[in-house]
């Protein structure tokens, strides 16, 4: 095969203007796409292979513009910069022309090789908007190709130029953005004086001139290194005076408006739209959602609706799949005639791997739930709402979105703070996520307050945890904003999406996505430690006990009794002999040695195990119950690990009350750990909130165990 | 006056954008630039943000930030007759009544 064509695109646009929709259509591959601003956060790369040349497709996050501001704003414009894609792609969003293309116009002053799509086609066609695209590609001096990602129209049609500008094919002469004389003369003067620098020779002089203009902090400290910027910084001073004596304003200001009266003018030119046009559905739905009265109980209703859905939804499938699990627990047992292979298969795999698979259904509602409330644009008028309640606590709004993430997973939930661009607003963010209960700790709850609880509580007291755990994660950042992370809260300035309907396919993508994530994750990351955990409750072995179990079976098979009670009797001393044995093993003797630390919050050694497991991943605490539980108990099959726990002495509703309470605040599994080093920069941080997050557990466990026995 | 001054349902343009730097371009990136015409919305059920509406796009920001633009409030007969343009239909539905 001859060799292919390799080029590079690079996808920009408005946030949510749907360049990551685009990316998805066209790649085929699959990024997380929301309804709302900031959902892409690191470029993303995938590729396509079209008419024998390979394009690889990178999405950046979403720019209002290319002065940086927030994070993500500078990891876009530096791939232009630096990276040079082959064409750069700006994605529009068509129902709103006019703020897009301040992003075009300055994506027109880099002098990159642009190519726009002019993106949701379909909704500015639904709402009568007619776009001269013949008249915007010459004042735009680029091809437009009006794309649909949602019903993938376009498509081919941008492929076709995205190759053939690559290589030079292009049938429009690029147009210049002209600014006010004022501009244009200090542009002029200060890109000359740029021009001399040597180490600049191969830069774009006028980009940067009026970047500089601009004050841009990154162009600025560029130049500044350089003998040039004395002069340069003379010349900026008399422009300053300049803009101020003929346009009273500052050039920054001035060439914002300059793009804007271009963009308008091109827009009366070019565009059509229909003028006292009603309110739109989005506008009467924000008339209730967003309510003085109504809208803080909405948000209530809604969150609350989500923990609804995911559990009395969730429970008959549930409880289906546990029973299929103690079937086949039931059914294969006796078929193994190796007592070790029985023991690794049944003990083991089955009730440790079964025990998290059967949650299947609850994580999954969960996460339909929430890509529901991402992909409609809920989630923007939730952060506005609730606002003034997240500053209190000296959060942000937009500390909301990575805060409701992280009920599904605490991962991409910290990985979202990027979008808050003061460093101590996003550390304390960080550290309330791992307190917003993610999707592994469900199983912990829906085992407990089942096993404890009337199905009519049980809702309810997860509900309860869940909300404990939003104010223990308030109570944290309140308490990091005004100590140790004093500063200026950030301003908060952001846009509400028009609503949309998630597409079906979308939603139903996302729930099988997240689905066979957790079965792999069940598969592989659980499987492991489940079998770890067998092995450390199975060994050393004992000898003494091996051979007590023999002299006990001899005596009862030499007593007089009949051969039921004797069968009962065996019964009961092998139990006996295996809880000894977990007793004697690794994982008891571990555990053993921790129990003084948890005997006061009601844990005996075996929940302590699995507390120490669970750092591996939450759902972990579950498994590892399933198996130790399950050892030394010979009517194990019969209701599952519910009935095992409800009949055991170790396990009462108080003890299961503070299980669950300490599940929640206790240490993030290692993953989290992990990402939260990353983005904090370095491990002691880290390591000081893993201490306050035990102290924190160990105490609220304290307090919950000692209420529920008095109550009780 | 401010904008954060202003009342539901308000119309005004806005003469300047002066908060604090790095708040002024976002906002001015967000279109919110001299001459832009602006109706209030509404203020959040706790009364903090403020939610803004615009060029057919609504904005929310917190009235400390509100307080840096300042805005001329258009009188009421001129609310009542057609604004030029583009932009604002759409809007008219939130005006009291």
């Amino acid at each position: 095969m001859a060799a292919i064509k390799e080029i590079r695109v690079a996808l920009t646009g408005n946030p949510n203007a749907g360049k990551s929709s685009l990316f998805n259509v066209l790649t085929g591959s699959h990024q997380r796409v929301g309804n709302f601003p900031g959902v892409t956060i690191e470029k993303h790369e995938g590729f396509v292979d079209y008419k024998g040349v390979r394009i690889t497709v990178v999405d950046l996050p979403g720019t209002y513009s290319l002065t940086p501001y927030s994070p993500e704003e500078i990891v876009t414009r530096r791939y232009i910069i630096d990276e040079k894609p082959d064409v750069v792609v700006n994605v529009i969003d068509g129902t709103n022309l006019e703020r897009n293309l301040l992003l075009t116009a300055q994506l027109m002053e880099m002098e990159v090789e642009l190519l726009v799509a002019l993106n949701m086609i379909d909704e500015v066609e639904d709402k009568g908007i007619s776009i001269d695209t013949d008249q915007l590609e010459k004042l735009l001096g680029c091809h437009i190709v009006p794309t649909s990602a949602r019903r993938k129209q376009g498509l081919d049609d941008l492929l076709d130029h995205i190759v053939s500008i690559s290589n030079g094919h292009i049938e429009i002469s690029k147009n210049k953005m002209t600014f006010s004389p004022v501009i244009e003369v200090a542009a002029e003067k200060i890109s000359a004086l740029l021009g001399r620098e040597r180490e600049l020779a191969s830069a774009n002089h006028r980009w940067m001139a009026i970047k500089l203009l601009e004050s841009d902090r990154e162009v600025y400290g560029r130049v500044k290194q350089y003998p040039v910027w004395v002069k340069v910084e003379l010349a900026l001073q008399e422009a300053i005076t300049e803009c101020q004596r003929l346009n009273s304003t500052d050039p920054e200001a001035l060439i914002t408006e300059d793009r804007y009266a271009f963009v308008r003018g091109a827009m009366q030119e070019c565009v059509r739209q229909p003028r006292a046009s009603r309110a739109t559905v989005s506008d009467y739905i924000d008339m209730v959602v967003l309510n003085r009265v109504l809208g803080l109980p909405v948000f209530f209703v809604v969150v609350w609706a989500i923990f609804q859905l995911t559990f009395t939804l969730g429970a008959p499938i549930m409880e289906g799949l546990a029973f299929m699990f103690s079937l086949l627990a039931r059914s294969l047992g006796p078929l193994l005639p190796n007592a070790l292979l029985r023991s690794i298969i049944v003990d083991g795999v089955i009730a440790g791997v079964g025990s998290v698979v059967v949650y299947l259904p609850n994580i999954v509602l969960l996460f339909i739930g929430l890509s529901f409330l991402e992909a409609s644009g809920y989630m923007a008028r939730a952060a506005f709402v609730i606002d003034k309640v997240m500053h209190r606590f000296g959060l942000h709004g937009k500390s909301f979105i990575p805060m409701v993430t992280g009920f599904g997973c605490s991962i991409p939930a910290i990985m979202a703070t990027r979008t808050l661009k003061s460093r101590s607003d996003r550390l304390a963010t960080i550290m309330t996520i791992p307190f917003m209960s993610c999707g592994a700790k469900l199983p912990v709850y829906v085992l407990l307050s089942g096993a404890f609880f009337p199905p009519a509580m049980a809702a309810n007291v997860m509900f309860g945890i869940y909300f404990l755990g939003i104010v223990v994660g308030l109570w944290t950042a309140w308490m990091l904003k005004s100590t140790l992370l004093k500063s200026d809260s950030e301003p908060f300035v952001m846009e509400l999406p028009p609503y949309r309907w998630p597409t079906l396919a979308s939603v139903l993508f996302q729930a099988r996505m997240k689905a066979l994530m957790y079965l792999k994750k069940a598969g592989t990351l659980i499987l492991m430690a489940v079998m770890a955990i067998w092995a450390a409750s199975n060994f050393p072995h004992s000898r003494d006990l091996d051979a007590r179990l023999e002299r006990e079976k001899m005596r009862i098979e030499a007593s007089g009794a009949t051969p039921v009670q004797k069968s009962a009797e065996l019964q009961s001393i092998i139990s006996k002999a295996q809880a000894d044995q977990l007793e004697y093993s690794l994982a008891g003797r571990s555990g053993k040695i921790i129990e003084p630390l948890i005997r006061p919050i009601g844990f005996d050694w075996r929940i302590g195990i699995s507390l120490v497991t669970g750092v591996v991943s939450k759902e972990v605490v579950v498994s590892t119950l399933g198996t130790i539980f399950s050892i030394g108990r010979s009517d194990q099959a019969a209701g599952g690990l519910t009935s095992i726990l409800r009949s055991d002495p170790g396990f009462s509703r108080a003890t299961a009350l503070s299980l669950m309470v300490f599940v929640l605040l206790y240490i993030p599994c290692v993953a989290t750990l992990g990402v939260m080093k990353k983005e904090v920069g370095s491990w002691r941080p880290v390591l000081l909130y893993t201490g306050y997050v035990l102290a924190i557990a160990w105490s609220a466990s304290f307090i919950t165990y000692r209420i529920a026995l008095l109550i009780r | 006056m401010k904008l954060s001054e202003l009342k539901t349902g308000d119309r005004a343009e806005v003469t300047s954008v002066g908060s604090e730097t790095a708040v002024r371009r976002r906002l001015m990136d967000m279109g919110l630039i001299r001459g832009t015409e602006i109706e209030v919305l509404r203020f959040a059920p706790l009364g903090d943000p403020i939610e803004i509406g615009y060029k057919g796009l609504l904005l929310t920001m917190r009235l400390k930030e509100a307080e840096g633009i300042t805005v001329t409030k258009i009188p009421e007969e001129r609310q009542a007759q057609e604004t030029a343009g583009y932009g604002l239909s759409g809007m008219r539905l939130f005006r009291r009544g």
